[in-house]
Formats: C-alpha cells, sequence, structure tokens
C-alpha cells in the first residue's frame, strides 16, 4: 500500500516541515514526554479544556485548525493520527505478546488488527518524514494482560478510531492526505464491527435498535470526534504514560 | 439524523438546478439505465459505460474539480447505490425464512441503516433527488447463501464507492455526511464477513478487515461492477 502514500502531491519537505519547526515540533523528546504526563493529570481534573488541550500534545501535535485548510494543517492532522495508531499497534502488540488467548477467534482479529495498525503506524511515518512525531509510552495494565479487558478495551479503541478520522475530514486540505484517511477510516470502522462481533454484538436483539445497543453497526450514522474530544478520552484512560 | 443534513449550505436550488438542467436530467434516464445494464454485462469500456449507465446528470461527476454542482452530482450517485441496497434487503427480509438468525438480524439492521441513508440523501437532493431504479435480485433476495455472498459485495462496493469520492467534495456538510455514512458500510462489510466465515483464523483475506487500507473505487468502476450484476433493471 505505499503507492497511496508516495505523496509526491504532500509538500512534506516544505511547508508541513517548517510549520512543524515553527510549532515546536523537533524540539527534545524530552519536552514532549513532559507534556503529555501533565496532560494526562489535567485531564484527569477534567478541568480546563484548553489547557488541556495545549498541554497534552506537543504543539505541533495540537495545532490542528478545524476549518482553516492548509498544508501545514495537513502535517499536524497526520501527526494526530499517528499518535493513535501508535497507541492502537501497541496496545495490540502488548496484548499479544502478553495475553494466551482462549478464543482464538479473538487472537486472530488481534494478531490481524495489530499488524493493520501496525502498517498505518508506517505509513504515517513515512507521509510525515522528519515530521513525524515519536512515539509516547504507554501503560495498558489489565488491557493487555486479561482478554476480557482487552476484548471491550478493542471495541472502544476502534470505535474511537472511526470516530477520530470521521472528524478530521473537513479539515484537510490535500486530496492525497484525504484519500490516505479514508483508507484507513474504513478498515477502522470494520475493526470495530469485528470486535463487537466478537464479544456478542451479533446477537439478534428486539428492533428498533437504540444508538448504545451492541450491534456491529449500532446506528445508520456514525459520529465524528474533534481531536479535542479524543484527546481528552485517550487521556482519561490513563493509557499513555510518557 | 435528519438535522444534521438541513444543508443550507448547499446551493440546491441555484447552480445545482442550472447544471442537473443543462445535463438533462429527468427523461430517458430508464433507457439509459436498461442500455448501461447491457453493457455492463458485456464488460465493455468503462468510458462507455460511465456515460450510459445513468443519465448525464447523474454521471457528471468531476474528478478533483470541487464544486456545488459537483456535489450534487456525487449525491446522486449515493443515493443510487443507497436505493439499490435498501432495495436489496428489503427484498431479502421478505423473501427469505432464515435459518441462521445472526443473518436475519443482519438483514434487518442494515435494511433499516440503508433505508434511513436513502431518506436522508432523498431529502438533502430535494427537488433535485433520482427517484428510485427498478431492480431485479433474482435469487440474491431468495436464497439464503446467494443473499449473504451479495450482501458482502455490495458493502464492500459502498466502502469503495464512498471512499472514492472523498477528494471530489466541496461542501464541509456532505463531507461530513458522507464520512458518517463511509464507516456505517464498512461495519457492515466486516459484519457479513464474519457471518460468512471471517471469524475464523487463517480466513485471510475473506477476514472482516482484509487489508490494512480500504481501496477506493471511481464512479466509473462501480458502475461498471453495478451493471455488470444485472441488478438495474429499470
Amino acid at each position: 500500500m505505499s503507492d497511496l502514500f508516495s505523496l509526491e502531491s504532500v509538500d512534506r519537505d516544505g511547508a508541513i516541515r517548517e510549520a512543524a519547526h515553527g510549532a515546536g515540533a523537533m524540539d527534545s523528546a524530552v519536552d514532549r514526554r513532559t507534556a503529555f504526563r501533565r496532560g494526562a493529570t489535567v485531564a484527569a481534573g477534567a478541568a480546563l479544556t484548553t489547557g488541556f488541550f495545549s498541554t497534552m500534545l506537543a504543539p505541533a501535535e495540537a495545532a490542528i485548525v478545524k476549518g482553516k485548510k492548509s498544508k501545514g494543517n495537513d502535517a499536524a492532522i497526520l501527526n494526530y493520527a499517528l499518535t493513535l495508531e501508535f497507541l492502537e499497534a501497541a496496545f495490540y502488540a502488548q496484548a499479544n505478546a502478553n495475553i494466551k488467548f482462549v478464543d482464538p477467534n479473538l487472537a486472530y482479529f488481534a494478531q490481524v488488527t495489530g499488524a493493520h495498525e501496525q502498517a498505518h503506524v508506517e505509513a504515517l511515518q513515512s507521509v510525515l518524514g522528519s515530521a513525524a512525531i515519536s512515539s509516547p509510552q504507554f501503560n495498558f495494565g489489565a488491557a493487555v494482560t486479561d482478554e476480557a479487558t482487552f476484548a471491550a478495551t478493542a471495541v472502544v479503541l476502534e470505535d474511537t478510531g472511526v470516530a477520530a478520522y470521521a472528524g478530521q475530514g473537513t479539515n484537510i486540505l490535500q486530496s492525497a492526505v484525504l484519500v490516505a484517511a479514508l483508507s484507513i477510516h474504513s478498515v477502522e470502522a470494520r475493526h470495530a464491527a469485528w470486535a463487537r462481533l466478537l464479544v456478542g454484538g451479533g446477537a439478534p436483539q428486539s428492533l428498533p435498535l437504540q444508538r448504545t445497543n451492541k450491534a456491529p453497526a449500532p446506528w445508520a450514522y456514525d459520529q465524528a470526534m474533534t481531536e479535542k474530544q479524543t484527546l481528552r478520552a485517550v487521556t482519561a484512560t490513563n493509557f499513555i504514560v510518557g | 439524523m435528519s438535522s444534521d443534513f438541513t444543508l443550507d449550505q448547499i446551493d440546491v436550488d441555484g447552480t445545482v438546478r442550472t447544471a442537473a438542467e443543462d445535463a438533462g436530467a429527468a427523461t430517458g434516464r430508464r433507457d439509459l439505465l436498461r442500455r448501461g445494464a447491457l453493457v455492463g454485462a458485456g464488460a465493455v469500456g468503462a468510458t462507455t459505460l460511465f456515460g450510459s449507465f445513468l443519465s448525464p446528470a447523474e454521471a457528471a461527476i468531476v474528478k478533483g474539480k470541487r464544486s456545488k454542482g459537483n456535489d450534487i452530482a456525487v449525491l446522486k450517485y449515493a443515493l443510487t447505490l443507497e436505493y439499490l441496497e435498501a432495495a436489496f434487503y428489503l427484498q431479502a427480509i421478505r423473501n427469505i425464512t432464515f435459518t441462521d438468525p445472526r443473518l436475519e438480524f443482519f438483514a434487518k439492521v442494515v435494511g433499516q441503516h440503508e433505508k434511513n441513508h436513502v431518506d436522508t440523501l432523498r431529502t438533502v437532493l430535494g427537488r433535485k433527488k433520482i427517484s428510485a431504479p427498478v431492480f431485479d435480485f433474482g435469487n440474491a433476495v431468495r436464497d439464503e447463501k446467494t443473499f449473504a455472498a451479495t450482501a458482502q459485495v455490495l458493502e464492500d462496493t459502498g466502502v469503495a464507492a464512498y471512499a472514492g469520492q472523498g477528494g471530489n467534495l466541496l461542501d464541509r456538510t456532505v463531507i461530513v455526511a458522507a464520512l458518517s455514512i463511509h464507516s456505517v458500510e464498512a461495519r457492515h462489510a466486516a459484519w457479513i464477513r464474519f457471518l460468512n466465515g471471517g471469524f475464523a483464523p487463517g480466513s485471510g483475506d475473506k477476514s472482516p478487515a482484509p487489508a490494512a487500507f480500504d481501496v477506493a473505487l471511481t464512479e466509473a468502476k462501480v458502475l461498471s461492477a453495478v451493471g455488470a450484476t444485472g441488478f438495474i433493471k429499470a
């Protein structure tokens, strides 16, 4: 799939790199880690969403401007996507390393989906080049050691991924970036439906369905989430520790 | 959901109407559809099919050149696909006595979603909406196994069709709406793939998520694929 991401039309070396430098993306990893940790603490208090927004991620990562499209903004969106993909990839890698799955179908899901998330990470890193952020450190706790907790967490993470990509559709300038985002967006939705089926969502329920139901496709329209909403949800998990 | 789609920003009455009228929307659509289906069956030139399968207004999507008129063309194209999906599930639910209750549940839920998509797109398009073609799904809505296999193809195609229009849309509200449907089609696709055996370890390209990146299909390719099914009669 590297074809998708041989984004010659994406100006990753010009405007994007300048924007990233300008916003401080190339600052030391130490600063970034501190920012992550600080963001987690702030979010726990559920205070100051603006303050949270700016401290959760490094400046370049939190630089998505809604409704004003630019190449610099595209880079910010790609780094935001990369953060989420880092999280998902690490989640599955650790689960696969730690859990002795009782359900072989769940093990298969974890293996296939983990490979997909890793491919997403690598594709985004390739597109961003030197502007790519490095991976945060994660602590997933029981979500990567206990099979049932893993499955339930996978549903939440994949549903969140779907909503996060949907939320950026109107912020992306470059067609090549949008095409790439869409090609990942629907795969996250496939993962979400798959995970929902494995935790019993395919069992017949009485109709009409409510929005809160557990079906693989629980509603006719998927919701979108803004960057702020997504980061708040991610921070609340405390999965990001450094 | 209709509140999300009160598209004040979309100029359905100005630019759009002019474009549709210029393109000669209303007349001869059925003839063109029928002809398109025949051409599609022969798998002849995608360009020919593209030009004859739908009426000119419906085939007016311009790649890479965003405009309000183009948004309407894309919405009509989406409506055509949703008409097909909605009719497919409706007829299947009516005709098939399901032996697998999970498959029946899938058909009912997904059929309701596709009906919602149709209603929404018709509302958004207002007077510019097209009417539903006449369909003949044959065994695909009578035989349980054929239904399940066909549903998988239709849903996968739906995913690729929405993905293929991402770069052609101008209006923010249309983009939001399209994305909110795009991932639901992907959920449907994964669901039916799971029921068709994709849950099993080693299912590979039959799995609910067969690749790390889903492909996109252009309007021409989608219409060619749809034409080849012979499902559209008039």
